[in-house]
């Protein structure tokens, strides 16, 4: 076993997770330490992890994090974020710290481990036979996190907004936040996720969401990381849609000095639709690896993946859009775009599509793109008197807009547009 | 109104224009003519200020001041303006939007109010029917899939809302079938005024029947060798370049 492996092993015994007063509970995370203990840290000879080195992250030595709720203050929000009419809940470094009466449920999950959903998410991973070091060492630690549940036939009709806060308390911690969002049938409902960091603090931050969209349902998630910039944060999303659900999901990465972003939708009943888009904003030395596995499960769904990353200085991405559709998943429409924009000469982009296809009825299409701000384009525009900034800002927003074009929620639409204009207006090509 | 003096341009350190001398007046059309390579192309673009051209001698008095150290916008925004050979399609940037953008940005420049957006609208509706344009093309993507033929009638009208002071037409006839050149010429008449200039560069004499000339010049080897009226395009047209070419 490696080091790393060993040592996470060696706090789950001491935290004695293994135990707990329902089997079930117990069972799962033990099955998983295992898993963690024979998989070990993914390695660049690992095909799905060939872009990106987790070496330097290994050798840091994370130790374990039990939260602090008195600790909490409310963080410092950018005004298109505070602005926002919407539910508001708070975490504070991995820890839920808010308790207010919504119209939906949610408590810790540690506190909830008794509802049948949970059980019934967690143990529904319909396909899925590759094990993932990160999302089983979430499952290992599975503790803290936000349990969600939107009942069914309700429609939440503002967003519901979700601020990860850190501060220099998860300075060389590792922190393992578990949620599930359960959405019943027929139900709708818009979340948006922030995180935000204090300081420049230095945590890893492995994040877990597993999301059941029940039968008609619609849900439309916007994640923006922009957390501490010596941040390591391991997003895994995944979410099981079922009959006539359709989910929307996109994420603007600005944060984090390593992100592996994963996106897994299984589009589990007929009539589904799953659009996955996203955007990663890098500077400097960041590294932001995109993780897509999109599966087709079943009949007559489709779904879309759309990633465009804006690249500046030394920075560098990765986009792996793996589409999966089974033979019993006839008449499948799948799309995959990956754009890039170099603002750099010095920034680097990898980019693999990977399409799996059983059924012989299907529509699947895979593109990408890399490229740089088209210099014809910024001088036709200054041409006509727009100045030099203007037009770039204008040039990025028809490359960056295509990102949200699924998306119907204004409310999102606004986060998305201020995010973008926020990064780029403090990016080097435009200062 | 222009007054391009010894004119010496590279691209790549190859040279182009190699002392090119011209003076344009208020309310005169000066037409540009020569075999392909003469620099043409490169003159129009150096005019409105591409960053590719290297200036290696002479100068571009616009109104009595140097204009080769400003920027793009701020010669159109000083009133200068290139109806390009081959517009850019932009993908993502509505026409409507960017037609918009321009204005309030030249408005801005000229200390002119910004337009409301029922004047603006108003504006643009009745220069679109003028150039026998569609409603339609507001909401499309600028030049994007648009016809050789749409996107010089796009120059014209772009001319036409920012109302400029000194206009070049580089090769704006180009493909354009006689219907299209009738609109697009149409559109440039009525630009025309005491105030006003335009350096119409062109392969053919055909469009100097629509906007004809006060002077004709010819452009070889990235210099004027001939200068006259517009008889001397027809001479053009049936005796070629050769003769002047030596």
């Amino acid at each position: 076993m490696d080091k790393f492996a060993a040592r996470l092993v060696k706090s789950f015994n001491d935290k004695d997770l293994g135990t707990h007063d329902l089997d079930w509970v117990a069972k799962y995370r033990s099955d998983a330490i295992n898993l963690v203990g024979n998989l070990g840290i993914p390695k660049l000879s690992d095909e799905d992890w060939r872009f990106t080195n987790l070496k330097d992250f290994a050798s840091k030595d994370f130790s374990t994090f039990s939260g602090n709720e008195a600790t909490f203050k409310k963080p410092k929000l950018p005004d298109h974020i505070s602005s926002i009419d919407g539910f508001f809940i708070y975490t504070h470094n991995g820890i839920l710290v808010s308790d207010s009466d919504y119209p939906f449920s949610f408590s810790k999950i540690k506190d909830s481990f008794d509802t049948p959903e949970i059980k019934e998410t967690l143990y529904s991973q319909v396909s899925d036979k590759n094990k993932d070091f990160f999302y089983e060492l979430s499952s290992a630690f599975i503790e803290d996190g936000i349990f969600l549940k939107v009942d069914k036939d309700i429609k939440i009709d503002k967003p519901i907004v979700i601020i990860n806060s850190f501060d220099s308390e998860a300075n060389l911690k590792f922190i393992n936040s578990r949620n599930i969002f359960y959405f019943e049938d027929s139900s709708s409902a818009e979340i948006i996720e922030y995180s935000v960091s204090n300081s420049d603090n230095e945590y890893f931050w492995n994040k877990t969401t597993n999301v059941y969209v029940g039968n008609n349902s619609k849900v439309e998630h916007l994640l923006i990381e922009n957390g501490s910039k010596s941040s390591f944060i391991f997003s895994n999303l995944k979410i099981i849609q079922e009959r006539d659900s359709h989910f929307t999901t996109n994420s603007i990465l600005c944060g984090g000095s390593l992100i592996r972003n994963n996106v897994h939708p299984m589009l589990n009943g007929e009539g589904c639709y799953s659009n996955i888009l996203g955007l990663y904003l890098s500077i400097k030395e960041q590294l932001m690896d995109n993780y897509m596995f999109v599966e087709h499960l079943k009949e007559n769904c489709g779904s879309r993946q759309l990633y465009k990353g804006l690249l500046d200085d030394s920075s560098r991405g990765v986009f792996h859009g793996r589409i999966l559709v089974h033979e019993e998943a006839q008449q499948t429409n799948a799309y995959q775009t990956n754009r890039n924009l170099l603002l750099s000469d010095s920034a680097q982009v990898d980019t693999k599509p990977q399409l799996e296809i059983y059924a012989d009825d299907v529509k699947c299409s895979h593109g990408a793109t890399i490229g740089q701000i088209d210099k014809d384009a910024l001088m036709y525009l200054q041409a006509r008197g727009i100045n030099k900034k203007k037009a770039l800002a204008m040039l990025i927003r028809a490359f960056t807009d295509e990102v949200v074009e699924p998306i119907d929620s204004e409310k999102i639409l606004d986060v998305f547009h201020n995010v973008v204009n926020d990064w780029f207006s403090r990016s080097k090509i435009m200062n | 109104m222009l007054d391009i003096i010894n004119l010496h341009a590279e691209v790549e350190g190859k040279k182009i224009l190699q002392g090119l001398n011209l003076k344009i007046n208020k309310g005169e059309i000066h037409s540009i003519m020569g075999p392909n390579g003469s620099g043409k192309s490169t003159l129009a673009s150096i005019l409105a200020g591409k960053e590719d051209y290297e200036v290696t001698d002479g100068d571009i008095i616009y109104n009595g001041e140097s204009i080769l150290e400003l920027a793009p916008d701020e010669r159109a925004q000083q009133g200068i303006f290139l109806a390009f050979q081959y517009p850019i399609e932009i993908p993502g940037v509505s026409n409507g939007y960017f037609l918009k953008e321009a204005l309030n940005s030249i408005n801005e420049a000229r200390g002119k109010p910004v337009l409301k957006p029922v004047e603006f609208g108003k504006l643009i509706k009745e220069k679109i029917k003028k150039l026998k344009m569609d409603d339609s093309f507001l909401k499309r993507s600028l030049n994007e899939g648009f016809s050789g033929g749409e996107k010089k009638r796009n120059e014209i009208l772009q001319m036409a809302i920012l109302d400029p002071i000194f206009s070049v037409l580089d090769e704006t006839d180009s493909g354009l079938d006689i219907d299209a050149l009738q609109i697009v010429a149409d559109g440039v008449n009525s630009l025309r005024g005491p105030e006003k200039a335009f350096l119409v560069i062109t392969h053919y004499q055909r469009l100097l029947d629509y906007i004809v000339p006060d002077f004709v010049h010819v452009l070889v080897n990235g210099k004027i060798v001939k200068s006259g009226d517009k008889g001397l395009a027809l001479e053009l047209e049936s005796k070629g370049y050769s003769w002047l070419e030596g």
